[in-house]
């Protein structure tokens, strides 16, 4: 009973098979098998759905269309015409948060998202990107991000240090959001659904009763919010690339 | 030329059938995803200012200055964080249709 219903207890990384390679523990884990199986259902399903291309698009075309559309959408409205070269990367960054929390809604399935390792890194990777490509259009002009133009010399003593943790502050921002909304979302979920049992043992008939009446609705109703959760944090992650790739792409302001 | 014409139309098409199309699905969850933002934003850069002023400390033994003042820059960060998104959301509704270029904020 104490590990069924133990929130954390679906968190836990499970290795497959041993593998070191120089000394480092690269072990196959579950981790690694969920984010696979959803980098393959992705790809599976855009070729399948992009195999047989017609003027008139079928259903699954459709749907690609509608999703690939989607992002570019929210790519030109924030970067506009310099943002075209990342329309793949945002894409892809959506895609691959979207079905890893879609898979975590499963039963029985493991949400990759909700450990710091995975959404941690693809904040740091969206950063670094940022950096760089800045670097590469703007120079050293870049750092001008972090002198707000029209501030008196006196206050930039106290203004550049605030910019630069703010600036710092966004892979933290980035990938701990995704990484506590899935993680919070999975334990209330977990929690709620523990009442059941929890009632049934302590107060037996009219506890199961209650479990049902009560507890089951509150759940349905949690579950439904969790895969507006799902999308909403792969939207959120892909709107602010967007928006953090504007520091590197517009002008200064 | 007219590759230019063209994407002329093509841009004029796209704001008429996003004018039409967008707010049906666009709507719903945008402020709850603005909220997740804000709330995300002011933690992180409060956290960002312990971690650089336990740094800090660490760094040049003035221990516990360091860590005091990159904690009040941490909070004034993420206010102004919280602060700046409040006010590009509300700016959004007026300047979405003009679509001028180099609109970066």
């Amino acid at each position: 009973m104490m590990v069924s219903t133990d929130p954390m207890h679906q968190f836990k990384i499970e290795k497959l098979f041993d593998l070191k390679i120089g000394g480092l523990d690269v072990s196959f884990t579950t981790s690694a098998m969920w984010m696979v199986i959803g980098v393959l259902l992705l790809i599976g399903f855009l070729a399948w759905a992009t195999s047989k291309m017609s003027t008139v698009p079928g259903r699954a075309q459709s749907l690609a269309e509608i999703w690939y559309g989607f992002i570019a959408g929210i790519v030109k409205d924030v970067n506009h015409a310099p943002g075209k070269p990342f329309i793949p990367l945002v894409f892809s960054l959506f895609s691959f948060i979207f079905i890893a929390n879609l898979i975590g809604m499963m039963p029985y399935f493991f949400t990759t998202t909700s450990h710091i390792a995975v959404t941690g890194f693809m904040a740091i990777f969206t950063i670094s990107l940022v950096v760089v490509v800045g670097l590469m259009k703007k120079g050293l002009g870049f750092f001008k991000i972090f002198v707000p133009s029209g501030v008196p010399v006196v206050l930039l003593f106290i203004v550049t240090p605030i910019e630069i943790i703010s600036f710092l502050s966004r892979p933290i921002s980035l990938g701990m959001r995704l990484f506590a909304n899935m993680l919070g979302g999975h334990v209330a979920l977990k929690v709620f659904a523990g009442f059941v049992p929890s009632l049934a043992v302590a107060l037996g008939g009219i506890g199961m009763l209650m479990g049902g009446l009560l507890v089951m609705p509150l759940i349905v109703g949690v579950t439904a919010l969790e895969f507006l959760v799902a999308f909403l944090q792969a939207y959120v992650f892909a709107m602010l690339t967007c928006v953090y790739l504007n520091d590197a792409l517009g002008e200064a302001h | 030329m007219s590759d230019d014409d063209l994407n002329k139309r093509i841009a004029k098409a796209q704001a008429e059938i996003d004018a039409r199309e967008r707010p049906k699905y666009m709507g719903s969850g945008k402020g709850m995803g603005l909220g997740f933002r804000m709330a995300s934003d002011f933690a992180a850069a409060v956290i960002v200012g312990v971690i650089l002023g336990l740094g800090i400390d660490a760094l040049f033994k003035v221990s516990p200055w360091g860590v005091v003042i990159c904690l009040l820059l941490g909070f004034v960060a993420g206010v102004r964080n919280v602060v700046a998104t409040a006010m590009k959301a509300n700016q959004a509704p007026e300047t979405g249709d003009k679509k001028g270029e180099g609109d970066s904020a």
